[in-house]
């Protein structure tokens, strides 16, 4: 014998598993999978009567899993008496479902799918039912949305089906993450998740500030999936759901699980003034709009499925009322509607079944044609309208005595009464009409099918339902008396209020008010009569509202055009409009703090402001300015206005004391500017675009002020930063450590050289090394000598000049080129020993004042790279043999092997040592042994930089593909 | 010189292990041409599968090298192992696809090592400067893999976009990395970790948080650095796309938790409201942009972006548990987004890759388990239990929840990322509805190789059972989590 703990956890198993089982199963084998998916819920059903010793007295049966340990959180399930019943509902309407089903699907439609479906949502359901904690709760919670979207979409091939299958995901899903989000607040204000510990907070939970939000998105969650008004409208559209998943979904499943949380949580959540205006009024609006809406549909399912969601708002109204007898009366009214209702659903699936319509305005008189089936249906929809000795009468009996019972001194308590009465009437002339509609009357006339015999075990399901609705209704003390009080002792605890479950209660107020709405109904639907023969479909006044159509509009709202309008505003293919965005973003959330705490200059004051300097920076601006103007319209004029503002960089960190970092600055920006201006010749033109632009439209004009604006405000507050940043004493930094050392430990006081050749020797290495690598990867790339044929024509500069030429006289077009640079030429010729002589000088006081090798070698290539632009590469090669990859190579053997010199001497790699021996002439120099390093860097920059240098030049020898014979276009 | 010790190595061992792996193979397919991009592909997978072992040996301990500029924790080794799977799966997702396409070369598994390289780099960066360059190697290999295919305009246009908005942001990310440095005087997150959390922070350090968050915002595509996102993704060959989607953005979340958490942990309060900010925008324009897409890529564009802002969700908490949520979401998104564009790799119709969302209907009916496992993946990216999608929102929206005791404006952080998921959830199910409910078109081409197949199985199963053994990840999380905020 198994203990109640692993049997309660079976209970849960069991309908996964099947589902899984039945899932893979051949989708032609009705009966195997009937069987199986039966055989489950009975199972389920057997096991949950067996528990019942184990909770009939209050207490509960827990077991606890470790599940997610960082959150504390245990799978746990908790099966109390209000568990226990809905476990028995669950799985018994199963098991008759799944009996049903069997005979009324088609042997067409793929029922293993459906079978498995079924399982799951079986499992979901009993998940919600079992769950010993919130977050559990939850999870089950969205997989019954989950899994009851593909039962209604099962037919998918009718539309439908489909828009009923999303629209229930869409509101029971969405309501069910509002209802995630309450939940983690009351888990947050008790502390626990777990259900037992919930409860025991329940004033904790109404005296926190965060109360009301907790409430109203946990009963988002419950109102939605009890589809309860105004969110009632997914309920009908899902009927196009077989009708054995109708019977299921409306009975003990998913719409019951709304009312299931809010009887749960009510110890915690209720006794609250929100709580009963929320409830209660959603219950009230909804009672009396669904019973007045079913009068009016001409589907047979239609009718139920607003007389469920009637039933479904008296439900809620009893809960809302916040008294335990309305506790007790909602619990068994749940009990009752889910017998009463399962078994009107599937008659109805008989009916439609046997005749091939539902459409009340085409059946009638199909007592003669059916009889059994339309006894029973009788029966459970005289319990649905509240006949006595019925079990619908009871709990409606204990609803009116709740609605006259005394709440609290307001509108709503005067006018509950007489509302709950006329609702009551509405439902007994939604039941005369579903009686008297299909039942009675003429025999059928035009039927698209003629009944062929019931299948007997497709009734039975139904006889077992009326036959409990019987029995509940008329000995209500004994079936489900003890039932009832567990279940109400499992919610309210110890303190259950009196009440009492007899037929007969005397002639009392509720009676009076039963008397009144059988009487008014049946009157009501003689009055109707002539409105609900003409056949229209809906109901007078309300019937505009097209529940979907307001749905589809508000998600189309919601989704397609909030969507078009977030791409339009936030989305867009082109690249200038996402950089201004970036830009604009960057100087907004830099405005903001700014605005927010202010900034002022630090306290060291500027130097006073050179004018020469300022007139250079004045020239940069204006490079700088007039590029970004150009870049558009003419790249090589912009080009070289960049190497203009980049020149006056130069020119300032020279200004400024800082040789070095100018000189460096200084190639950098000529190798830059120079790969561009290659680059250039691959670019197209963009003629057409361009001259789009160069009528100087509005627009065009707006667009460039715009931007002009966006370059300014952001130039001006990265200045203003930058000013803030310099004004301000510096922090203390590397920088001090280095310069009170670098005489003393590395014997030069130009610390920047020290730096590079002593202190940081070993980074230099590196640098060094990546330089060479560097070169021998441009010269790779730049495919030093095999050219490839170039693929663009001659510069139109050059055809011209060329044209020119040719037109003068005997000259050869080359001859212009050969000439043009012949007084520079014959300059940079002799140029050539003075600066190596420079570069010397430069090498040899760089240890302590500014130079060194870095930048001497720098400028031994500039000697180099000026020779072939005054000669071109031809002529230089003719005469001048430079082997750059040698020069690299000595230049990092020799820095490796100074490094390596040190070991020699017993020192670590790298370590320097300085003297000051004079030379004659030149007198006293700065010798270290870092000097020799030095040599190494030099070398090597040489190398390398000429390496690059010529790759590039030999670019010049490529030769154009022939200019087209088409003259030019005229720019004139 | 100045004598200094030699730096231990030992931390950094997958770097060097797939620096020098790299570089190797890269000889190797220099000298034996494409021919050997299979060879180089697989090699490259072991490769990221040593490195990852090496990681997982060198467990959760603390250690920092390279003079304090490098560290490797629990934090770092929780996020190198997501990034190592995902470049696993980038590569075996691109040796299938650009073998099919003509395009089998061997720069593209070697990119994505040095792109990997740059990543595990980013996370383990402890320093402003080793940050930088980090970033700056991963996002150099990432434009030239975005122009991967060099011949189609859109694929080159993608690289470029990317290149120069990616210029911009690095150029932020540094401007703000050197206004910190020169506010607070150094660039070691140790030293700026107690520098900053002493008196009011200067209004520079203020300015350079803002552009390093800008910069970082950009990486992780964050609203309102996102514009490039959609771009990218349709424009770049699909294997490329899902490594963009998996790899870069999980060393990106990482780097911006670890950069907001330790170096700017004291400053919080300060920080808070910008992540707050694009937080709220991320996870509502991934929502409502993506509605209206046709295309699947550019949709998982926004999608990504979504994802971004949920995850950032855990960040704005600023706790521990925060930090474990993002961890947990990044983990799991890599699963779901891996699997995903496995199947956008399988939509292929007479040789031809298809990107069309409409391309999907009527899937079920010819290939069932494909269509099964993107329903998975949807209904999971929509966080709908009992898929792990769900758990990776739980736990950033617990972490957000937890820290609202203190910090109102986190409980209109929650509220609105459920209110947005809520509109999520439509254009994921959109697609459901399509495979299931639509009538089919013309069916896919059934060749794609075992390895595909096999991504898609293993993220469609982990996908769907995490909620069976969730425990290992979200204690190797928490660990990682308490490496990060200490005490």
């Amino acid at each position: 014998m198994m203990s109640d703990e692993s049997l309660l956890a079976l209970v849960l198993a069991l309908p996964f598993a099947g589902s899984l089982v039945v899932g893979f199963l051949p989708s032609n084998r009705h009966n195997l999978e009937a069987w199986l998916a039966g055989a489950i819920a009975l199972a389920g059903l057997a096991i949950a009567l067996a528990l019942y010793p184990a909770v009939a007295d209050g207490k509960a049966i827990r077991v606890a899993v470790e599940w997610l340990p960082t959150l504390g959180l245990d799978f746990t399930l908790r099966m109390d008496g209000f568990a226990w019943l809905f476990t028995v509902l669950v799985t018994g309407i199963g098991l008759l479902v799944v009996l049903y089903a069997r005979y009324y699907m088609s042997p067409d439609d793929p029922v293993a799918r459906f079978f498995a479906f079924l399982l799951g949502f079986m499992g979901a359901m009993l998940g919600i039912v079992l769950s010993g904690n919130l977050i559990q709760l939850v999870f089950f919670w969205e997989l019954t949305s989950l899994s009851s979207f593909l039962l209604i979409g099962y037919w998918h091939h009718t539309a439908k089906a489909r828009d009923g299958a999303r629209m229930a995901l869409t509101v029971t899903a969405s309501g069910g993450l509002c209802l995630f989000v309450g939940v983690v607040i009351v888990g947050h204000i008790v502390g626990s998740y777990d259900l037992d510990r919930v409860l025991e907070s329940g004033a904790a939970i109404r005296s926190h500030a965060l109360y009301v939000p907790a409430l109203v998105l946990i009963l988002l969650g419950a109102l939605t999936k009890s589809a309860q008004f105004p969110f009632h409208f997914w309920l009908p559209q899902a009927m196009a759901a077989p009708t054995p998943v109708s019977a299921y979904l409306h009975s003990a499943t998913m719409v019951k699980a709304g009312v299931f949380l809010m009887v749960r949580l009510w110890p915690a959540l209720g006794y609250t003034e929100a709580w009963f205006w929320i409830v209660g009024t959603a219950g009230l609006c909804t009672f009396v709009l669904g019973a007045y809406l079913a009068m009016f549909q001409q589907d047979l399912k239609g009718l139920l499925a607003y007389s469920t969601i009637s039933h479904l708002g008296l439900i809620t109204l009893l809960i809302g009322l916040d008294s335990p007898t309305g506790i007790v009366a909602a619990i068994f009214h749940m009990m009752n509607h889910a017998t009463f209702k399962a078994s009107l659903f599937m008659a109805a699936g008989i009916i439609d079944h046997e005749t091939g319509t539902r459409d009340i305005r085409r059946l009638s008189g199909l007592l003669r044609l059916m009889p059994v089936t339309a006894g029973l249906a009788i029966l459970a929809a005289a319990s649905m309208a509240g006949v006595p000795l019925l079990n619908g009468f009871l709990s409606k009996e204990m609803f009116f005595a709740e609605a006259v019972a005394h709440h609290s001194s307001s509108a709503f308590d005067r006018v509950l009464p007489y509302l709950a009465a006329l609702a009551a009437m509405f439902s007994v002339t939604y039941s005369l009409r579903f009686i008297h509609g299909a039942f009675f009357g003429p025999p059928p006339a035009d039927l698209p099918r003629q009944p062929p015999p019931l299948p007997s075990w497709m009734a039975a399901p139904v006889a077992l339902l009326v036959s409990a609705c019987v029995l509940v209704g008329m000995f209500p003390a004994v079936t489900a008396g003890p039932f009832l009080d567990s279940a109400a002792r499992g919610v309210l605890g110890a303190h259950i209020p009196t009440y009492s479950l007899a037929v007969w209660h005397g002639f009392n107020v509720p009676l009076l008010m039963s008397v009144v709405a059988m009487a008014g109904g049946a009157l009501l639907y003689l009055a109707l009569q002539r409105y609900l023969s003409s056949g229209i479909e809906g109901s007078p006044l309300l019937r505009r509202l097209d529940s979907q159509r307001i749905f589809d509009r508000i998600m189309i709202a919601l989704t397609l055009r909030a969507g078009r309008i977030g791409l339009e505003t936030a989305g867009t293919r082109r690249l200038q409009p996402q950089l201004r965005l970036i830009l604009g973003v960057a100087c907004a959330a830099a405005l903001w703090p700014l605005l927010q705490l202010g900034m002022a200059a630090g306290p060291l004051a500027p130097s006073a402001l050179d004018p020469a300097l300022t007139l250079v920076w004045v020239v940069g601006a204006a490079c700088a300015i007039a590029a970004a103007y150009q870049a558009k319209y003419h790249r090589f004029a912009a080009l070289i206005l960049t190497g203009g503002a980049g020149l006056v960089v130069c020119v300032t960190f020279a200004w400024l004391s800082a040789p070095d970092l100018a000189l460096t600055q200084l190639l950098v920006e000529i190798v830059t500017t120079v790969l561009l201006l290659l680059g250039l010749r691959w670019l197209p033109k963009r003629e057409e675009m361009v001259e789009a632009d160069r009528h100087r439209t509005p627009r065009v004009l707006l667009r460039r002020a715009a931007d002009l604006a966006i370059a300014t405000v952001v130039g001006i507050g990265v200045a203003a930063i930058a000013y803030a940043v310099m004004t301000r004493p510096a922090p203390d930094s590397r920088a001090s450590f280095f310069v009170e050392r670098a005489y003393t430990e590395g014997g030069g006081t130009n610390v920047v050289n020290v730096i590079l050749v002593d202190f940081r020797g070993f980074d230099t290495l590196g640098e060094i090394a990546v330089l060479g690598v560097v070169a021998l990867t441009v010269y790779a790339l730049l495919r030093r000598f095999r050219p490839a044929p170039d693929s663009i024509v001659s510069p139109e500069q050059q055809v011209r000049q060329n044209a020119r030429a040719a037109a003068a006289g005997p000259r050869q077009p080359a001859d212009a080129l050969a000439d043009s640079l012949l007084v520079p030429a014959l300059v940079m010729r002799l140029l050539f020993p003075v600066i190596g002589m420079v570069a010397v000088y430069l090498f040899l006081r760089g240890h302590d004042l500014p130079g060194g090798g870095f930048v001497a070698g720098l400028t031994m290539s500039v000697a180099f790279i000026l020779q072939y632009m005054a000669g071109g590469t031809r002529w230089v090669e003719a005469r001048l043999i430079i082997l750059p990859v040698r020069w690299i190579g000595v230049g990092l053997l020799l820095a490796a092997l100074t490094g390596l010199g040190a070991w020699a001497f017993g020192y670590p790699f790298l370590t320097s040592h300085a003297s000051h021996p004079t030379l004659p002439v030149v007198g006293k120099v700065p010798l270290a042994s870092a000097i020799l390093f030095d040599l190494g860097v030099f070398v090597l920059v040489v190398g390398a930089t000429v390496l690059i240098l010529i790759a590039l030049a030999h670019q010049s020898i490529r030769t154009h593909r022939p200019t087209k014979p088409e003259p030019a276009p005229d720019h004139a | 010189m100045i004598p200094v010790a030699f730096p231990e190595l030992a931390p950094a061992l997958p770097e060097i292990l797939l620096a020098v792996g790299a570089m190797a193979l890269l000889m190797f397919g220099v000298f034996s041409g494409d021919r050997s991009s299979r060879t180089v592909s697989w090699l490259s997978v072991l490769l990221l599968i040593l490195a990852g072992i090496v990681v997982a040996a060198g467990g959760g301990a603390e250690r920092v090298t390279f003079f304090g500029a490098f560290v490797s924790d629990a934090f770092s080794s929780f996020a190198k192992m997501l990034i190592l799977l995902g470049s696993v799966v980038a590569v075996l997702l691109g040796a299938d696809q650009n073998e099919r396409d003509g395009q089998a070369r061997f720069e593209y598994p070697i990119l994505i090592l040095l792109a990997t390289l740059g990543m595990l780099m980013m996370v383990s960066a402890n320093d402003l400067i080793a940050l930088y360059l980090g970033l700056e190697l991963q996002s150099l290999a990432l434009y030239v893999l975005a122009a991967f295919r060099r011949e189609t305009v859109r694929s080159t246009e993608a690289g470029l976009k990317y290149f120069v908005l990616g210029a911009l942001s690095s150029c932020m990310l540094l401007y703000g990395a050197s206004l910190i440095y020169g506010f607070a005087g150094t660039t070691s997150f140790d030293v700026l970790a107690t520098t900053l959390q002493q008196g009011e922070p200067a209004i520079g350090v203020i300015f350079g948080i803002v552009f390093l968050a800008a910069g970082l915002a950009f990486k992780v595509s964050a609203v309102p650095f996102h514009m490039w996102t959609p771009d990218v993704y349709e424009g770049a060959p699909t294997p490329v796309t899902a490594f963009f989607a998996v790899a870069p953005k999980v060393a990106a979340v990482a780097l911006f938790v670890r950069v907001m958490i330790e170096p700017l942990g004291g400053l919080v309060d300060e920080w808070r409201q910008i992540i707050v900010f694009i937080a709220i925008a991320s996870m509502v324009l991934g929502a409502f942009a993506a509605i209206n897409q046709t295309n699947i890529k550019r949709l998982m564009a926004y999608s990504s972006i979504g994802h971004v802002g949920y995850a950032l969700v855990g960040l704005a908490a600023g706790t521990a548990s925060g930090v474990r949520g993002v961890l947990i979401y990044m983990a799991i998104y890599i699963f779901m987004t891996a699997g995903t564009f496995a199947i956008i790799l399988c939509m292929r119709q007479k040789d031809r890759a298809v990107e069309g969302i409409a391309d999907l209907a009527g899937l079920s009916r010819q290939r069932p388990l494909l269509a099964l496992a993107l329903a998975i993946f949807m209904f999971s990216m929509a966080g709908i239990p009992p898929l792990a999608g769900f758990f990776s929102k739980l736990y950033v929206f617990m972490a957000a929840i937890e820290a609202a005791r203190e910090v109102p404006i986190l409980y209109v952080l929650a509220i609105v990322g459920v209110l947005a998921s809520v509109v999520g959830a439509y254009y994921y199910l959109r697609i459901v509805k399509i495979m299931y409910f639509d009538e089919p078109t013309e069916g896919f081409d059934r060749t794609v190789s075992g390895e595909v197949h096999a991504i898609i199985g293993v993220s469609a199963l982990v996908t769907m059972f995490f909620f069976l053994y969730p425990a290992p990840l979200l204690t190797a999380a928490a660990t990682a989590a308490a490496a990060l905020v200490k005490g």
